[in-house]
């Protein structure tokens, strides 16, 4: 089982996540699940609740292709206010990564704090 | 599990859905399978990729019910909204039941002492006339007139409040929307 820390990260970097790939491309919800049980580790049948939850708040919408073969499939695109929150949410994340990386990295001069004598 | 198990589990789960909606939701894990199917994936893999179909149902439920509540603010859809986030587990009902049914129980209070006034003004505005008390006839029908339309100013307030109070239980519960399957398995355990 994960460390907690790493589920707390990606619950709240998902849809995130889904922005960004539907900004790369419209793409159909298993393509979706695919990419990004591939590159985070993420359960494919939450894409489903999730890309339900992002058109009701009016981030992603739908539309039919008809296929060649077998039924018409459904594509996802991303709404003008999917974009906008793209934009918010990936200048948060990488703000956020930048302190985080800057904390990780050792200090380049050693300028430890001398222990004080506690009473 | 095969694709009829997991179907089957999800539909029993989604079952106080509408059929419309369930047909919806079920053409998506099946469109699933098929995709599945064609990238050589067996039945088996791709369902315990998809993870608990029925905790997917309890995610989706929740979902709806939100809609339902985001679409349409009647009691009958705020009910479904709390009940649905209930059965996500989204809210820790130990800690959380007696603070809910507190305010709950003061706003359902507050209504029925609104419509209690009403009816009460309206008795005083009708027959108080009639029953010679101190003030006369007039003050009776002001009192009367005054009583109702300050039950009808609480029993606004008192709706407006609870309209926000469960957005503010839908708002807490997507906070803590639990996508992940680990997720639920660590802070339950």
């Amino acid at each position: 089982m994960p460390e907690p820390i790493d589920i707390q990260l990606k619950k709240g970097v998902l849809g995130l996540c889904v922005l960004a790939v539907l900004a790369r491309r419209e793409n159909y919800a298993y393509e979706i699940a695919s990419l990004l049980s591939g590159a985070i580790g993420m359960g494919e049948g939450t894409i489903y609740p999730l890309m339900r939850r992002m058109q009701t708040d009016g981030l992603v919408e739908t539309y039919l292709v008809e296929s060649s073969s077998g039924p018409s499939r459904k594509y996802y695109r991303l709404t003008p206010a999917g974009h906008q929150a793209l934009k918010a949410q990936s200048d948060e994340w990488r703000g956020f990564a930048r302190a985080v990386d800057a904390l990780l990295e050792p200090i380049a001069e050693p300028a430890e704090p001398q222990p004080v004598n506690e009473a | 599990m095969t694709r009829t198990e997991f179907l089957t589990k999800l539909k029993a789960g989604l079952s106080d859905l509408p059929a419309s909606a369930i047909a919806d939701i079920v053409a998506d894990y099946e469109t699933h399978f098929a995709d599945g199917a064609a990238a050589g994936r067996t039945e088996a893999e791709v369902a315990q990729a998809l993870g608990d179909p029925e905790r997917l149902a309890r995610e989706l439920r929740t979902e709806a019910g939100m809609k339902r509540w985001e679409d349409s603010k009647t009691p009958s859809s705020a009910v479904t909204a709390v009940f649905a986030v209930i059965g996500l587990g989204a809210l820790d009902i130990l800690v959380l039941l007696p603070i809910v049914m507190a305010i709950a129980g003061t706003l359902v209070g507050f209504f029925f002492g609104a419509v209690g006034a009403f009816i009460g003004g309206g008795a005083l505005f009708a027959a108080g006339p009639f029953m010679g008390l101190p003030g006369g006839a007039a003050a009776s029908l002001l009192g009367g007139l005054g009583l109702m339309a300050a039950s009808v100013t609480v029993a606004a307030l008192t709706a407006a409040v609870t309209i926000w109070f469960v957005n503010g239980i839908v708002w807490y519960a997507r906070l803590h929307y639990r996508l992940l399957k680990p997720a639920l398995n660590v802070q339950s355990a």
